[in-house]
């Protein structure tokens, strides 16, 4: 009997993993054993860490962005509509179009959401680059501030030791904003304030989820006037009156305010009730080594999704898929999982304009921090303008 | 800048090799003996110098590499492994579905395949395409070219 494997989410995560599947399951696909499904409510793939770039008018919309059904292997089929509802002890999916489908085995691969609608006052005042419509607007503020205060500030999941969406991106942020500030000749008009909140992930009044990279921040910051504040954990933002107000209960005014944003799973997710996390953020209990969803032998949860205290960018899905993929074959051919994720992330971290830093880390070993690059930077550029294709075609 | 006059470089120079830490270990030295043996015939025959220039060749690229240049490189390469991903996609499937076949379709299945499979046809009219694409290349790669 044909076994169907369905991935539901076509981020880079979903993409990769339909592809390396067909990779893997190759010898059952070509006798009709298995087929694989990737569901996405959208026909565009986009590269998400350009939103970042797009804030700085470095990407175009369509630069950014693929069909989706381009990027797939021929032998899987692919369907544009959306999970309403997981029915995870059924093996069942229930669509917005009002179809079914049964699977054998599921990878969920489905991204968070950024939700400035949690913290009262900012949607209305702040501006984000996760996103690429809220990346356009924070452009249009950036390249045109004469001068005045932007503050820079992280919002972390209330759920405890799981990270914000891309960790290092606050940090790459600003100091691209202060390099783009001073080619505009404004820089010393305008005061950059960072700040990063009271908890982050295990560290506490640090400037960053890592300890030793926390550490050469301030020098990093100092040598280029960017101020940088520990303990600063926003509750909210009065519009009116440009006032960001904190947990700790600081008020500090801004001009701009750039708020790495509350995140959550998407709806089914969250309603699927097998979430434990806290203030409805929908993350799923995900088993650290096999990436199984918890209980539940043939679901694997991947990407933003999980609950681990994993990065939630593309670097974590890259190590990941080759771990789900090895399980579910194992699962199939051996009746076992065989592979182990160890926490491995890999990124390319853009230090201002043009300078790079490559770096990676697990579960147990943190970052290790060298000197930004030229040839760090021309990997990142590379990685945004080619490689990043060939990657969730599950070629790199 | 330093200050320094050449002849007290030279002196400070051997002392500075002296003084650093690194060297007083004995695997480095080891190393360095054997690094050393290595490099003496690429010195003795002026070869070295070659990958010196290659190396300030290669730095001297990425000095100029802009963000115009890396988006032209890169485009390169992302048409070029995408366009032979999806034909190596589609022979890959195309063989896949033949092969699955026991025996071929006759002559005249074929032409129906053609007649009730759209992307059959719409594959048939891109081949048409670039064949015509070929044939107009052809066309004036042959024309006379006036004269200035």
């Amino acid at each position: 009997m044909i076994k169907t494997i369905i991935v539901v989410g076509g981020g880079v995560g979903g993409t990769m993993t339909a592809n390396n599947l067909v990779s893997k399951l190759y010898p059952e696909i070509s006798r009709s054993k298995v087929r694989i499904i990737l569901i996405s409510n959208s026909p565009w793939h986009y590269y998400k860490p350009a939103f970042m770039y797009v804030a700085f008018g470095a990407f175009y919309k369509d630069e950014l962005r693929r069909h989706q059904a381009s990027l797939l292997r021929p032998e899987i089929d692919f369907v544009l509509d959306q999970v309403d509802s997981f029915e995870f002890k059924q093996s069942r999916l229930r669509m917005s179009s009002g179809a079914t489908y049964d699977y054998d085995y599921l990878v969920v691969s489905t991204g968070c959401i950024p939700s400035p609608e949690r913290i009262e006052g900012l949607q209305e005042a702040g501006d984000h680059f996760y996103q690429h419509d809220p990346a356009r607007q924070l452009y249009d503020k950036i390249s045109t501030i004469e001068k005045g205060r932007i503050f820079i500030g992280v919002t972390f999941p209330k759920t405890p030791n799981v990270p914000h969406q891309c960790g290092i991106a606050p940090m790459e942020t600003t100091l691209m904003l202060d390099e783009f500030l001073r080619k505009r000749g404004v820089r010393d008009q305008v005061e950059i304030v960072y700040t990063y909140p009271t908890i982050s992930q295990l560290v506490r009044n640090c400037l960053f989820l890592q300890k030793d990279t926390g550490e050469v921040l301030p020098s990093i910051f100092d040598s280029k006037n960017i101020i940088h504040k520990r303990g600063f954990t926003l509750a909210s933002v009065d519009p009116e009156r440009k006032v960001a107000i904190s947990e700790e209960g600081e008020e500090e005014n801004f001009d701009i305010l750039i708020q790495t944003p509350p995140i959550r799973a998407v709806d089914a997710v969250l309603n699927s009730g097998v979430s434990q996390a806290v203030n409805n953020e929908g993350w799923l209990p995900t088993d650290r080594y096999s990436l199984q969803l918890d209980g539940f032998e043939n679901v694997f949860v991947m990407g933003d999704t999980v609950d681990l205290p994993i990065s939630k960018a593309g670097g974590s899905c890259h190590n990941q898929s080759p771990v789900i993929c090895n399980n579910i074959a194992g699962l199939i051919r051996w009746g076992k999982t065989i592979a182990e994720y160890d926490g491995k992330v890999q990124a390319i971290a853009q230090m201002g304009m043009d300078a790079g830093m490559p770096l990676w880390y697990d579960y147990d070993v943190d970052v290790i921090p060298t000197p930004p690059t030229k040839i760090g930077g021309l990997m990142r550029k590379s990685f945004n303008r080619g490689v990043y294709w060939s990657v969730a075609r599950g070629l790199v | 800048m330093s200050t320094q006059n050449p002849e007290a470089s030279s002196q400070t120079l051997e002392q500075l090799l002296e003084c650093l830490p690194a060297l007083k270990d004995q695997a480095t030295q080891a190393g360095l003996a054997d690094l050393l043996e290595k490099l003496a015939p690429l010195l003795q025959g002026r070869r070295l110098h070659n990958i010196v220039d290659l190396l300030a060749a290669t730095s001297d690229v990425i000095e100029m590499s802009d963000d115009a240049m890396l988006q032209k490189v890169m485009a390169l390469y992302e048409e070029s492994v995408g366009g032979i991903w999806m034909l190596t996609n589609a022979l890959r499937y195309a063989s896949q579905q033949s092969a699955a076949n026991p025996t071929p379709p006759t002559l005249w299945q074929s032409v129906r395949k053609f007649n009730q499979n759209e992307d059959a046809r719409r594959g048939l009219d891109v081949v048409a395409n670039i064949l015509a694409e070929l044939g107009r290349q052809a066309a004036i790669k042959g024309q006379t070219m006036p004269e200035d």
